[in-house]
């Protein structure tokens, strides 16, 4: 492995070499964009079917249903009810939120706001992307098998994920899916923490970094610390259906048992736990630095907000019990986790303090990046606080595999992600392709995304303390939950409406890529390095490696005399 | 647009109202979630009243020029220290303290069966079943005078119920929303539960746990009688079961010696 | 320390993190595995012999003294006698990855089948799999190593270290495995 001096690399030739086999982390960082969007596309029409048969269960899917479902009359049959909601929790976090959030914007801002000149192993980079690329290759071809794809949740918990519940091969290919995109995940974080730390410029220190940063490189730390523990579960689940061996295997339908299912849900949370910071921290470092940029003042207790997240990323290895009070752990577990978990509250308000800080007396600038920003504000906190609900042991028995979990996670991991994410590609978006989007389509955009989205994940948190559980065909089948079909209709209304806004969106991209206004190199006027050059930047990013004098929110300085109202981050503090 | 012909008179709120509650805990349970709920509410008051309020006075338009502050003052620093404190002490220590009370004292206060009435129940799950199990006159469980019912329990008031349950393939979740509880079936583990019930009727028992392709049709129906019909139906049961149990029949088979 | 080596020792640390971590799942799941078992080795199971693990432990551990050796020889441009050192790794390792096929087909001998003998089987096999996968990665980077000191690359001595690194990881996770799986 030869790392790389920060030197200048060639430039490539070919078109194959230049788009394709590339070691250029900004190419890098579009192909897992576009990685991305294909696959929140996809995830997206698979939450649609989802929500159709639940708000109106035996009835056909109108346009889709004809196509995908001819022999059951356009109606979703069971068992590819079991695979879309299997699929799209898989296809969200591992293939939607993980390539955008950490592959695009991790790849194209980590080289670009520390002042280097690519990543450190720009070879690894690469092949980070094309082990992504088969791993997403494995999954699609898993849709397509005549057993179907995996079936037993996107948590896969044996032994329903052994060949006991899923004798098809499309569990076996999810494994498989998951180890080759987790070894993707970790030559992706080995590089990134290798970056931050060695190929900072030269007079940046670790509290110099913007914020957003900070988040991606934290992420890696988690990543590279625990996406492995899943490695091995998904390892001995693999070794369990094909080669016959009983890790997870128990009780009466097991030949030979012995093993322990509840084993799996350990490692899993284990990793599954910290993978849920692992999304969410790139998201509100860029929502940090993004309120701080369009408020035109420094962030507020910038140094606090890199703190918190630091410890929430501590405490996070330590919570994951909570995600197993009904299984019955021992009365100590159960205790000390849910202790634990309750101490997540803490940074967590240091966030909260922080955000309204920044924009407190502020100069706010409601472009589409900060309407986005402010919006995971808003969901995070309903994300966060119904995450009070469920850490409590009590209330988790009855909440626990309710639709109100659903709301939850989704408020977290969906909605605070997809909104930061989508504010980071406004945001970015003239840095990567040298136009600007469109921003009367952006705001169409945000207000149509903002509101739907309530109306689904609020839903969810009704209709789960009303007492409907997840991952049920036809909720309808209980009378009890007869009286919940208004609010699941409206969800899914909901839910029509904020994917059709999507669409305003992808038009808006495309239509940016291509007639998009030119972009200055500086069109919102931040200090931060990546923006003290042309957009989009030249291959080899700097010509000169810039030197770092201060900090990346100098905005809204009142000694500043030369017009602006903010200084780059290679030019001195002034100072009254 | 289905949700907009509603019945006036019952409003979403009252819809998403969690199923009557029918047993002596479940109380507990309800209170904590709305105590955590109103203080939930509270603080998300009060950041909607900063994130609404400050993008209101404190936009572009209204306020030309920002207040030039890195938020490290030491007011600044009391003032996020107070808040995080606030949400700690306020929610936190008290919600978990709460739950911590009401397992102690309620959810893991096993009931001995050596001391006080206790009706016990031995619950297997299976694709997709539901099979629950009474000891039977000789109050031994596995023996052939056992009342074996399929998707069907019936539970008397007054008398604490504890359940062991199993299961024989994958994992279950015995989730009965009326007594707010749920407990993962696990195979090769027997997991336990506990409840009281006191009102009478008829309520539903679900799989809350994905259990493959037909967990949506895992249900049980759970009846409630006062004590003496309980009484009859057991009496009724314990004569067929002695009739009719074919001890060859490896469906009726499963039952295994209580341990403590 | 360079840029270049303060690189490349980075790295080489995250990866080793990764692979102790991935190790550590396994070692938790035999601790929760032992820890709940009845008696151990289960009903009817033998404990394996100790003598070809222990032959193993020997090897690997000869093999890591002779990848250290390597490395001392090559710090002071002692190109040709390092390649007899890494040469030595190489086939040691490579003698070790018989020992394990051999072992394999031992266990089946004495009665543990990976189906049939429960988890007691399955840790035994499916930890050794896992082990000798990593095995064929270290082996695959000493073929590349004598390559590298072949051709007398510019960078061999970061490439060393690093190989070294992961040699001596995949040696000591063998070790615990001995302690652990075979003699406990």
């Amino acid at each position: 492995m030869s790392g790389g001096y920060n030197e200048i690399h060639p430039e490539p030739t070919t078109f194959w070499s230049t788009y394709i086999i590339s070691f250029d982390h900004k190419v890098i960082a579009k192909q897992f964009l576009w990685y991305g969007i294909f696959f929140l596309g996809l995830g997206g029409i698979m939450a649609l079917l989802i929500r159709w048969t639940l708000a109106y269960p035996g009835v056909p899917v109108p346009v889709l249903g004809s196509l995908l479902f001819s022999d059951s009359g356009g109606v979703v049959p069971p068992d590819t009810y079991s695979m879309l909601f299997t699929m799209h929790g898989t296809i969200m976090i591992f293939y939607a939120i993980t390539p955008i959030l950490i592959g695009a914007f991790g790849n194209y801002c980590i080289p670009l706001q520390i002042g280097a000149r690519d990543m450190a192993f720009p070879m690894l980079n690469m092949l980070s992307f094309w082990f992504a690329f088969l791993s997403g290759l494995v999954l699609i071809i898993s849709l397509c098998l005549p057993l179907g794809a995996a079936a037993g949740g996107w948590t896969s918990y044996p032994t329903l994920s052994t060949l006991i519940g899923s004798p098809g091969a499309g569990q076996t290919l999810w494994c498989v899916a998951i180890f080759l995109f987790g070894v993707s995940s970790t030559m992706g974080a080995v590089n990134y923490v290798t970056t931050v730390i060695t190929l900072r410029a030269p007079g940046m220190g670790y509290f110099d970094m913007p914020l957003t940063i900070w988040g991606l490189w934290l992420t890696a730390i988690l990543n590279a610390i625990f996406v492995p523990v899943l490695g091995a579960g998904v390892l001995l689940l693999i070794l369990d259906r094909v080669m016959g061996t009983t890790f997870f295997l128990a009780g009466a339908s097991a030949t030979s048992g012995s093993g322990d299912p509840v084993l799996f849900q350990h490692v899993f949370w284990i990793f599954g736990h910290p993978e849920v910071y692992i999304l969410i921290l790139p998201a509100w470092g860029i929502v940090s630095d993004l309120l701080s940029f369009f408020s035109r003042k420094p962030a507020f207790g910038a140094k606090a907000t890199a703190l918190a997240m630091t410890s929430v990323s501590i405490l996070s290895t330590l919570v994951y019990g909570h995600h197993m009070f009904t299984t019955q752990m021992s009365p100590l577990l159960t205790q000390s986790f849910m202790t634990l978990t309750m101490t997540i509250s803490i940074p967590s308000a240091i966030f909260f303090a922080n955000w309204l800080g920044t924009i407190w007396k502020g100069s706010i600038r409601f472009d589409s990046p900060m309407l986005f920003s402010l919006g995971v504000v808003f969901v995070f906190g309903l994300g966060g606080l119904t995450g009070l609900h469920l850490g409590t042991v009590t209330t988790d028995l009855y909440l626990h595999d309710t639709y109100f979990v659903v709301g939850h996670f989704h408020y977290t991991m969906a909605a605070s992600v997809l909104l930061g994410g989508f504010a980071g590609i406004y945001f970015w978006f003239p840095k990567m392709f040298g136009k600007m989007m469109n921003e009367t389509m952006a705001k169409i955009h945000f207000w149509g995304t903002m509101i739907p989205l309530n109306g689904i994940f609020f839903g969810m948190l009704m209709v789960g303390y009303g007492g409907m559980h997840r991952r049920i065909y036809n909720p309808f089948v209980y009378e009890s939950l007869q009286r919940l079909i208004p609010i699941n209709s409206m969800i899914t209304t909901s839910a029509i409406l904020m994917g059709a806004f999507q669409i305003v969106f992808v038009i808006n991209f495309l239509w940016s890529l291509k007639n998009g206004a030119k972009a200055v190199s500086n069109p919102w006027n931040v200090g931060t390095l990546e923006w003290t050059i042309p957009s989009p930047p030249v291959h080899h990013n700097y010509d000169e490696i810039p030197v770092v004098k201060c900090g990346p929110h100098e905005l809204g300085n009142p000694n500043l005399k030369n017009g602006r109202d903010f200084q780059y981050q290679t030019e001195e503090l002034v100072e009254a | 647009m289905g949700f907009l012909n509603l019945n006036a008179s019952v409003s979403w709120w009252d819809l998403a109202k969690p199923p009557l509650d029918i047993s002596t805990n479940g109380h507990l349970i309800d209170g904590l979630w709305n105590y955590t709920t109103m203080l939930c509410i509270f603080y998300f008051i009060l950041v909607c009243i900063g994130l609404f309020g400050f993008a209101f006075f404190y936009s572009q338009k209204r306020n030309k020029t920002p207040y030039y502050t890195y938020g490290n003052k030491k007011k600044h620093l009391l003032v996020t220290a107070v808040i995080g404190a606030a949400v700690f002490l306020s929610i936190d220590l008290n919600i978990a303290r709460i739950a911590n009370n009401d397992l102690l004292n309620q959810f893991w206060k096993w009931p001995d069966p050596k001391t006080e009435k206790v009706l016990r129940v031995e619950v297997m799950a299976q694709q997709w079943l539901w099979s629950f199990r009474y000891a039977g006159p000789d109050d031994q469980f596995g023996t052939a005078d056992d009342v074996v019912t399929n998707n069907d329990l019936r539970v008397p008031t007054g008398t604490k119920i504890l359940f062991h349950l199993t299961s024989k393939d994958v994992i279950h979740s015995f989730f009965v929303p009326n007594v707010r509880l749920k407990v993962d079936t696990i195979p090769g583990r027997i997991t336990r539960v506990w409840w009281e019930v006191t009102t009478p009727g008829v309520y539903d028992i679900a799989c809350a746990e994905m259990c493959g392709t037909h967990h949506y049709l895992m249900k049980a129906k759970l009846t409630v009688y006062s004590e003496e019909d309980f009484k009859r139906w057991v009496a009724t049961s314990e004569k067929i079961a002695l009739n009719t149990n074919d001890p060859s029949d490896a469906n009726l088979a499963w039952g295994w010696k209580w341990e403590k | 320390m360079n840029r270049n080596q303060l690189q490349n020792n980075l790295a080489m640390t995250v990866t080793l993190i990764m692979g102790s971590m991935l190790f550590a799942t396994l070692f938790l799941g035999y601790a929760v595995y032992r820890s709940s078992a009845l008696m151990w080795p289960p009903l009817g199971i033998q404990k394996v012999s100790l003598v070809l693990p222990f032959l193993s432990t020997l090897v690997i551990l000869a093999s890591s003294w002779f990848m250290y050796q390597g490395r001392l020889k090559l710090e002071n441009g002692n190109l040709t006698k390092a390649m007899v050192d890494v040469n030595l790794a190489l086939a040691l390792g490579s003698i070790f990855m018989i020992g394990q096929c051999y072992l394999w087909f031992y266990l089946k001998s004495t009665g543990i089948f990976l189906t049939t003998s429960g988890i007691f089987g399955s840790i035994l096999y499916g930890f050794t799999w896992i082990h000798a996968f990593h095995m064929i990665f270290g082996i695959l980077s000493l073929v590349y190593l004598r390559f590298a000191i072949k051709r007398n690359n510019s960078n061999i001595l970061q490439t060393t270290v690093n190989v070294e690194k992961f040699w001596h990881f995949l040696g000591v996770v063998w070790i615990v495995m001995f302690l652990t799986i075979f003699v406990l």
